[in-house]
């Protein structure tokens, strides 16, 4: 029988909308039994979104955004500004190797959601915090925001954007995904830490912090040179031609990028070899690098007329790095993505088959992960109250009537 | 002496550039002893990527290779001779993962592939990472950071609030973001198989692609499609709460009005302009049909104001609401200053720098970054190690293996 590498290991998830829950659905798909802290005092806005909900109809079982972010989770509803409430969470804690959360540091801290209060809980407990900015530090540690804003107060936005224009916005929530399995890396190395020595642990994680990292060549030209780099549009540090190029229809595109003499001669050919790419400025990669403003000029005008996905096809086959821009029903009839494994089909009871993005890493020795469908609000109440902490029957129908398990 | 969680670990990276060799660094950074094979000679490519000091290019001095390859030994080897095969199947016979980011198929053309490498190790766990992963039919693509990044929702998505598609090409994130996406992802699914193998005892294959990785940023703009049926537009007209970088009067503040609640504290900011109190903005309906009067009105006001008072201001009032900083003004923020977000790190050639510290700080045992290797640095440690007397290195040196 597969086993799963997480088996044996619980998951107190008090996280919501887009970083927590990708992190814990890393945990969940692997085998942990993730239990997933919600309320109806405090629903989590990816189940109420309605940009999300299946065809159009509102419903909290119904948002694929929630689908998306919570498959293979356990979910109860629990009332945390009850104080009956919180003694349940903490009893769920004791009982847990990972605490989850990602609120904003205040109401972490309304809620009691901190380091020193979950090690009191349990001490070998490793918590997870994930914000903005980090959960030390100054002012910043307490203020509100989401994904894009940690974008903006490291430098990314500003250096996003065409050459000489204003600071343009990274597309969706980037830093929220990012930071998600940087999070997940260390935790399990906390893991290891802590079944070696029986030390619990803080994970204070920033997206912003996720951010530097990722644009490190950035920090790093500004530490050595003093050279605080703008709008960098599509430029590479060596590679030209190395742009987006607009192909035929209103908004289609294809990546060219060209990285030595060999992908410049196999595009010259399927080019059909213009006259303009004999002319001298364009003979080697320093030249080209140097002329790529007008490279690209002549390269827009050959992709113009012509199909994205055809020709990324006929690049490729003739050696050159080029990929189409795919938009929504590109992505999702992909043959790549279906026959790799990315996308899988989900039977829900409510909204019937819909496909969802699967995990994006596979493992030999686990061809199937825990793929079990997002729970609905409250499902797994009776099992989680019932069962991992032992409560009657009649105790959770008075602590439903109590609006406690809300 | 930080406390390394990860101290027990022995990791052979066979890569180049930035997915597999900030996998790797992840690992050396926790403990891990991470032994880099390079290519004699030249080694990685990386090291012949800028940023440089004082821009002159120098292989020990390139800032993108030494943040790339913190805490790690490097060890000159080419596995594709024999000498080097031997070598290499040697390191892999009592280490627990291999990092790997050669086209597919590379490993099996030199004798190497993963069935070879379980026969000999089955404990290993073997890290591959490309571009579009082991199987299917872009399997052979060649893919750069560019092309991963734009063939994904999030790319074409960049920049957002397009207002004419004919000028504005979809653009790549700063930096490696789909490279540095499927690393991560690799290095947390390299810690899965760890956990896996002491479930099994068996070693695996872990296929971590960058394109899907990216792929995986945009779930909510997938889930708009196949669950409401709408497909993604990256136009300004087509986009429900439209958000940007907007300019104040010494630089650029982000925020969002999508809520009455945000509404009224960013008129309240503002000073209350009359200009504002108009009472077709008061619904989110309202302000989304008006949004070309509402944003003109708002750019005008917001150049009254500076940017730290915005932001200061706005925070406390509840806004959702932060400073759009360049790279500079964040390398000296006060903020991640205190939380100590880059860490100096010397080395013997090319001196003395910041680089950015962790991906996330941890209370107990705290990634640590110690200097990338010189060439070829722990070649003779390694291989003496391995039982290799020095005759024997120099015959391999002369035979191109190390």
């Amino acid at each position: 029988m597969q086993r799963l590498p997480l088996e044996g290991i619980r998951v107190a998830d008090f996280s919501w909308i887009i970083n927590g829950p990708q992190i814990a659905q890393w945990l969940a798909t692997m085998g942990a039994e993730v239990i997933k802290i919600e309320s109806q005092v405090y629903i989590d806005i990816g189940r109420t979104n309605p940009a999300g909900m299946a065809d159009r109809v509102a419903g909290v079982n119904r948002s694929g955004f929630y689908h998306a972010l919570n498959y293979g989770k356990k979910a109860i509803t629990l009332n945390m500004g009850n104080p009956k409430g919180r003694d349940l969470a903490h009893e769920i804690v004791r009982r847990s190797d990972f605490v989850l959360e990602c609120f904003p540091g205040p109401t972490a801290e309304k809620l009691g959601l901190t380091y020193a209060e979950m090690k009191k809980l349990k001490s070998d407990i490793i918590m997870i915090s994930v914000s903005l900015l980090g959960k030390t530090g100054l002012e910043p540690s307490r203020w509100v925001g989401w994904g894009p804003m940690a974008c903006c107060f490291v430098g990314m936005f500003d250096a996003q954007g065409y050459p000489g224009g204003p600071p343009r916005q990274t597309g969706g929530t980037w830093p929220d995904y990012a930071i998600a399995s940087s999070v997940v890396f260390h935790a399990l190395a906390a893991l290891r830490h802590r079944n070696r020595t029986g030390e619990g642990q803080w994970i204070d994680a920033s997206m912003g912090e996720t951010v530097i990292g990722q644009m490190h060549e950035w920090f790093t030209d500004y530490f050595m040179n003093g050279r605080d780099r703008r709008q960098w549009g599509n430029r590479d540090d060596v590679m030209a031609p190395h742009n987006t190029y607009r192909c035929k229809g209103d908004d289609h595109w294809i990546a060219i990028a060209v990285a030595n003499q060999s992908e410049w001669e196999a595009l010259r050919r399927v080019m059909g070899n213009p006259s303009w790419s004999d002319d001298a400025k364009f003979a080697d990669q320093l030249s080209r690098w140097t002329s790529r403003d007008e490279l690209d000029v002549h390269i827009a005008a050959w992709t113009r007329d012509q199909d994205h996905l055809e020709l990324a096809a006929r690049l490729q086959a003739a050696g050159v790095a080029a990929g189409p821009v795919l938009d929504s029903a590109e992505l999702h009839n992909n043959p790549h993505l279906w026959e790799w494994g990315y996308w899988w089909k989900m039977d829900h009871h409510e909204v019937g088959e819909r496909i969802l993005p699967g995990m994006p890493v596979k493992l030999s020795g686990a061809p199937q992960l825990n793929y079990s469908y997002p729970p609905d609000l409250g499902e797994h109440n009776r099992e989680v109250f019932g069962g991992l902490l032992g409560l009657s029957d009649a105790e959770i129908k008075l602590l439903i009537e109590e609006k406690v398990i809300y | 002496m930080p406390n390394h969680a990860l101290r027990d670990l022995r990791v052979v990276e066979y890569a180049e550039m930035v997915s597999g060799p900030m996998c790797g660094k992840m690992f050396a950074d926790m403990g891990a002893e991470v032994i880099k094979v390079e290519r004699p000679g030249r080694g990685d490519e990386a090291r012949g990527h800028p940023p440089y000091p004082g821009d002159v290019p120098h292989p020990e001095k390139s800032g993108f290779f030494l943040y790339l390859n913190t805490s790690k030994k490097s060890l000159t080897l080419d596995p594709a001779t024999l000498g080097g095969a031997e070598i290499f199947k040697r390191l892999i016979a009592d280490a627990d993962i291999l990092i790997e980011n050669m086209p597919p198929g590379h490993l099996a053309n030199i004798g190497l592939g993963y069935e070879i490498l379980h026969a000999l190790n089955p404990r290993l766990i073997v890290t591959s990472i490309t571009p579009f992963g082991q199987t299917g039919p872009y399997r052979d693509w060649k893919g750069t950071d560019l092309i991963e990044w734009a063939m994904s929702l999030t790319g074409f998505n960049t920049p957002t609030l397009v207002d004419d598609v004919a000028k504005e090409n979809p653009l790549r994130a700063p930096g490696h973001a789909a490279e540095m996406m499927g690393a991560t992802n690799a290095a947390a699914a390299a810690m899965m198989a760890l956990f896996h193998r002491d479930l099994t005892g068996e070693g695996e294959w872990v296929d971590a692609p960058c394109w899907q990785a990216t792929v995986n940023t945009s779930k909510l703009e997938m889930a708009a499609y196949s669950y409401v049926g709408i497909p993604f537009s990256r136009q300004r007209a087509n986009v429900q709460v439209g958000l940007e970088p907007l300019p104040c009067r010494d630089g650029y503040i982000y925020t969002l009005w999508a809520a009455d609640a945000h509404w009224r504290a960013l008129k309240t900011l503002l000073g209350n302009p009359p200009e504002l109190a108009n009472e077709i903005f008061d619904t989110h309906a309202g302000r989304h049909q008006n949004d070309d009067i509402m944003r003109t009105l708002i750019r005008e006001e917001l150049a009254k104001h500076d940017m730290e008072h915005l932001v200061t201001e706005g925070q406390r009032l509840g806004l959702t609401i932060g400073p759009v900083h360049t790279v500079a003004q964040a390398a000296h923020n006060s903020h991640l200053r205190a939380r100590g977000a880059f860490v100096e790190i010397d080395h013997p050639v090319a001196g003395r720098f910041e680089f950015p510290r962790s991906l996330v700080q941890m209370s107990g045992t705290p990634p640590h970054s110690t200097r990338a290797p010189l060439l070829g640095e722990h070649n003779v440690e390694i291989l003496g190690r391995l039982g290799y007397t020095s005759e024997d290195l120099q015959g391999l040196r002369a035979a191109g293996a190390i």
